[in-house]
């Protein structure tokens, strides 16, 4: 048993690498950032009323904008900080919330297939798939690139949040944790 | 039509005041100036229209350097480049440099809301991928991205993230790319 755990540590490393939130002054609204192994990652909160004013302009119907803004919803933002290229798939990305077992992110497709169902014009669910954190990608160094990333966590709830990406060969693993909702009235 | 226009513009303001927020609080990442030198390869077609309707197609500037950028007025880095792209362009005016923003799934009207609220209005043209097919022929998976075509059409180099375009390395880059 402990050599199979070593094994899988060698083949996925894992990096926990969390700090306190920071908090904007000005909107009340917390990041959270990790930094580990030529990434960084970064959660910036995204409040309700942020979400309603941004879809509704974009041509989203009350109906549909209430739904996403339902979501726990962050602007994401992935650095290549290191000296080698890396890639990230989101389908990889996991999280966990109490007491539930980890999930995936709901996908860019799925919330396009959610979006004909429910009549989101063509012009509005371009937006919204343009606004949303690139499903996969890859970044040479100095690249970045951000957009919104949703949980399905209720408003205030905390989740831990593990980003997976792919360096030099090697699958990395990094962790922030307990990062919160923003709440209704953010 | 001015009634919905008024009623637009407040849209546009209450969407983008969220844009610079969300952006101060993440304290984003700076503008960063490398460009990601690659095997060239032939530039997918690039055909539309601009604001003002004339139809660009990127074949007639064989022969020059091309800088293509990928970006919409709602995405935070690609407002704060978008000086910079002006800047660049001035900088190699006379010299056979063309720069073009391709906006996504904007119409005129939102793009000229936000480019009058520049310093200094972009003079380079601003195409319009309405339906984003130019987005996923160019296998665009993020906004902004940027391509470096060279004189014979194909991709030399690309940027993912926000640039400072007229930073002295990405200069000497195209001005390499100018001498070839």
């Amino acid at each position: 048993m402990r050599r199979l755990t070593l094994t899988l540590l060698a083949a996925w490393p894992l990096a926990a690498l969390s700090s306190e939130p920071s908090i904007d002054p000005e909107t009340g609204l917390a990041t959270w950032q990790a930094e580990t192994h030529g990434i960084q990652v970064r959660l910036t909160q995204i409040s309700p009323d942020q979400i309603r004013g941004f879809y509704l302009a974009r041509g989203f119907s009350p109906e549909a904008t209430e739904r996403y803004a339902r979501e726990c919803v962050f602007m994401t933002v992935v650095r290549n900080i290191g000296e080698r290229p890396i890639w990230h798939n989101l389908a990889n990305w996991r999280y966990v919330s109490a007491d539930q077992s980890p999930r995936a992110l709901r996908s860019k497709v799925a919330w396009a297939h959610l979006w004909k169902r429910q009549g989101v014009s063509e012009s509005a669910r371009i937006a919204f798939t343009w606004a949303q954190f690139p499903a996969t990608q890859v970044f040479a160094p100095g690249d970045w690139n951000q957009g919104m990333t949703s949980y399905s966590v209720p408003r205030g709830g905390h989740f831990d949040l593990s980003f997976v990406w792919q360096a030099g060969g090697r699958t990395h693993s990094g962790k922030i944790e307990q990062v919160r909702c923003a709440d209704e009235n953010s | 039509m001015k009634i919905h226009n008024h009623i637009f513009s407040a849209a546009l303001a209450a969407c983008c005041a969220f844009v610079p927020a969300a952006a101060r609080a993440a304290d984003l990442p700076p503008l960063s100036h490398s460009l990601t030198m690659q095997a060239p390869k032939p530039a997918p077609a690039l055909k539309l229209k601009d604001l003002h309707g004339r139809t660009l197609d990127l074949a007639q500037f064989k022969g020059k350097v091309v800088l293509i950028n990928f970006w919409a007025t709602w995405c935070p880095p690609c407002r704060r480049e978008m000086p910079s792209m002006e800047r660049l362009s001035q900088a190699f005016k006379g010299q056979p440099l063309v720069v073009l923003a391709v906006d996504v799934g904007e119409d005129p009207d939102t793009i000229e809301a936000f480019t009058s609220q520049l310093d200094t209005t972009p003079t380079f043209p601003i195409l319009l991928d309405t339906r984003s097919h130019a987005m996923q022929s160019w296998k665009v998976a993020g906004l902004p991205t940027t391509f470096l075509v060279d004189k014979q059409g194909r991709i030399v180099a690309s940027a993912i993230g926000g640039r400072e375009f007229d930073h002295p390395e990405i200069i000497r880059a195209i001005k390499e790319l100018l001498r070839k």
